[in-house]
C-alpha cells in the first residue's frame, strides 16, 4: 500500500516536471513561431537587398540595416575580442591568484552586470556629445566593451582548464612563458576561445539601448563608421512603433534575420563545441 | 669520475614547511644516480630544486647551492639552467596539440633561440634513440596523444632529449607505465648514460638496483646515505636504509 502510493507519488511528480518543463519552453516557440509567421511573408531579395523606400511609397527593403548591424558587430568584436582575450590571457596565466588578478576579475564580472543603456550612456557621453554627431564608432565602443567580460571569461576558463602538466613541461624545456601561454595553453584552448567569441557576437547582435543614442538610424547606406548607421535592432524599434502596416511587417522580417543570425551562431557553437570535446 | 652536478647544503620550503635540510651530494657524470625514499621524503622537491623548478610554486623557496660544472645554478638565467638539466615527469606528457615530430623539436622551435638546426633529422635521431622511430616513422604528423601510454613516455624523453641537455632528471618515469613499457625505457636509461648524466626518482627500489650506478636515500627531507648501488642493497650503512629497501616501511 505505502509502496505503491510511494510510485504514485514519483509518477505524479514527474508529470508536472514535464507540464512545467514544457511550459517553460512554450515562450520560446511562441515567439520564434509568431516571428517566423509574421516575418516569412515579407523575405524576398528586394527586401534584403534594397534600402527602405521613400515614406509611403511601398517595397524598398532593409539592406543597409543588415549591412549596418554586420559592420557594427565587427568592429566591435574587433576591439572586444582581442581584449577580452588578452584579459582572459592575463587572468589565467599571470594573475590568477594574485590580488590584482582578482580585483581584474571582479571589475570584469561587474563590466557584464552593466545594464546595457548605461554602456550606451557612456559611448554617448564619451564619443557623440564631444564630436557632436551620432556615430557608429560610438555604438561600436559600446557593444565592443560589452563583448570583453563575455570573451574574457571563456578564456579564462577554457585556459584554466588545460592541465598544469603541459605548462610544466614547457617549463622543464627552458621555453619562455610567453611561449607556454600562446603556443601551448591558448593553442590547446582555442575551441573554447572561439566558442566565447561566437556566442558574445551573437549576444550583443541583439543589443538595442546602446544603439539607439550612439549609430541612432540611417535610410541610407553606411558610408563610414564614422556616421550615423542603420541597423536591424534599431530599425526593428523604429519599424514596429510607427504605426504602418508595411513598416511593422518589415520589422518583423527583420526579428526574423536577427533571430536565424542569433540561433545559427548558438547552434554552430553547440555542435562545435560538442565534437570538440568529444574529440579530447 | 668526473662530478657533474653538486649540491651543497640544498634547503627547500613550501611556505614555512621546511622540505629539505641540508642536502649535499655529488653526482657523477655519465653516470645514472637513484633518488629513493617513501612518499613525501622530499625526493620530487629536490629534482625541481635541480632545474629551479621548485621556486615556480607560490611561497617556494631555496636555500644552498646547485654547481653545473662548478657553476651555481641559481646564478644563471632559469631557462638556461633548464635547457641544460631536461626533465622528465612521472606522467606522460607530450603537447596534444602537436604533432609527434613538432613534440620533440618543441623545446628547439619555442625556446626562442635563433638556433639554426636541422629539425627533420633531430626528430629522426632522437626518436631513434628512444627506439621510437620505426614504431611512428609511417605517420610522424600524428599527434603525440594518439600513443600509448610507453610511447608518449618515450616521446617525453625524446622531447627532452632533443634540446641536447647535460643531465636528465626523471621524476618517476616508469610509474604510470604497465611492465613492458617500463622495462623499454629502463633500457633506454642504461643506454642513455654513455652520454649523458641521468638522475632517476624511483618509488621500486627494484627499478634503483636494476638502472643505478649509484643510489640515494632521502628520508624526511634529509639525505640518509649515499653510495655505490650494488654497495647500497648489500651492505646498507644506515638501520633506516635497511628497513626501507628491505620494504619494512615506505
Amino acid at each position: 500500500m505505502r509502496l505503491l502510493s510511494r510510485r504514485a507519488k514519483e509518477k505524479l511528480i514527474i508529470a508536472v516536471l514535464i507540464a512545467l518543463s514544457g511550459a517553460a519552453v512554450i515562450p520560446l516557440f511562441w515567439i520564434i513561431g509568431s516571428i517566423v509567421w509574421n516575418g516569412v511573408s515579407v523575405m524576398s531579395i528586394e527586401f534584403l537587398t534594397s534600402l527602405p523606400a521613400p515614406f509611403g511609397s511601398s517595397g524598398g527593403g532593409i539592406g543597409n540595416a543588415i549591412i549596418g548591424t554586420l559592420i557594427i558587430n565587427l568592429f566591435a568584436s574587433g576591439l572586444g575580442i582581442p581584449l577580452g582575450i588578452l584579459t582572459g590571457i592575463y587572468l589565467a596565466e599571470y594573475a590568477y591568484d594574485s590580488k590584482m588578478g582578482s580585483a581584474v576579475r571582479t571589475i570584469v564580472e561587474s563590466l557584464s552586470g552593466v545594464p546595457s543603456i548605461v554602456i550606451g550612456l557612456f559611448a554617448f557621453t564619451l564619443i557623440v556629445l564631444t564630436f557632436r554627431h551620432y556615430t557608429g564608432v560610438a555604438a561600436t565602443l559600446a557593444l565592443g566593451i560589452m563583448m570583453i567580460p563575455l570573451v574574457a571569461k571563456a578564456t579564462e576558463e577554457s585556459m584554466r582548464v588545460v592541465s598544469n602538466d603541459l605548462r610544466e613541461a614547457g617549463m622543464a624545456l627552458g621555453i619562455p612563458k610567453y611561449n607556454i601561454t600562446t603556443r601551448i595553453v591558448l593553442s590547446m584552448a582555442k575551441g573554447g576561445v572561439i566558442s566565447g567569441s561566437l556566442l558574445a557576437f551573437a549576444r550583443i547582435s541583439g543589443e538595442t539601448a546602446p544603439l539607439l543614442f550612439t549609430a541612432l538610424f540611417s535610410f541610407y547606406w553606411p558610408t563610414g563608421i564614422d556616421q550615423p548607421i542603420a541597423t536591424l535592432q534599431v530599425l526593428i524599434y523604429n519599424y514596429a512603433i510607427s504605426g504602418f502596416a508595411d513598416w511593422v511587417a518589415k520589422a518583423w522580417g527583420a526579428s526574423l534575420l536577427l533571430v536565424l543570425l542569433v540561433m545559427t551562431i548558438n547552434v554552430a557553437v553547440r555542435t562545435f563545441g560538442r565534437k570538440k570535446c568529444g574529440g579530447a | 669520475m668526473a662530478t657533474k652536478l653538486v649540491t651543497e647544503k640544498l634547503s627547500a620550503w613550501f611556505g614555512k614547511k621546511q622540505v629539505l635540510k641540508d642536502v649535499s651530494i655529488a653526482f657523477e657524470e655519465k653516470q645514472v644516480t637513484a633518488l629513493v625514499g617513501p612518499s613525501g621524503c622530499g625526493k620530487s622537491t629536490f629534482i625541481r630544486c635541480l632545474n629551479r623548478m621548485h621556486e615556480l610554486n607560490p611561497g617556494a623557496r631555496v636555500e644552498g647551492k646547485v654547481l653545473l660544472d662548478g657553476l651555481d645554478i641559481y646564478g644563471m638565467d632559469p631557462m638556461d639552467v633548464r635547457r641544460k638539466i631536461g626533465m622528465v615527469f612521472q606522467k606522460p606528457n607530450p603537447f596534444p596539440n602537436m604533432s609527434i615530430s613538432d613534440n620533440v623539436v618543441a623545446g628547439i622551435r619555442l625556446s626562442g633561440e635563433k638556433r639554426k638546426a636541422d629539425l627533420d633529422e633531430i626528430v629522426e635521431r632522437t626518436l631513434r634513440s628512444v627506439g621510437l622511430y620505426d614504431e611512428v616513422k609511417d605517420d610522424l604528423r600524428r599527434s603525440g596523444a594518439s600513443l600509448s601510454g610507453g610511447q608518449q613516455q618515450r616521446l617525453c624523453i625524446a622531447r627532452a632529449l632533443a634540446m641536447e641537455p647535460e643531465v636528465i632528471l626523471m621524476d618517476e618515469p616508469t610509474s604510470a607505465l604497465d611492465p613492458a613499457s617500463t622495462s623499454r625505457i629502463e633500457e633506454l636509461i642504461r643506454k642513455l648514460k654513455s652520454e649523458i648524466t641521468v638522475i632517476i626518482i624511483t618509488h621500486n627500489v627494484g627499478q634503483a638496483a636494476r638502472v643505478s650506478d649509484k643510489t640515494a636515500f632521502l628520508y624526511l627531507g634529509e639525505l640518509i646515505e649515499y653510495n655505490e648501488t650494488k654497495e647500497f642493497f648489500e651492505s646498507p650503512k644506515s638501520p633506516i636504509t635497511e628497513r626501507y629497501i628491505t620494504g619494512r616501511f615506505g
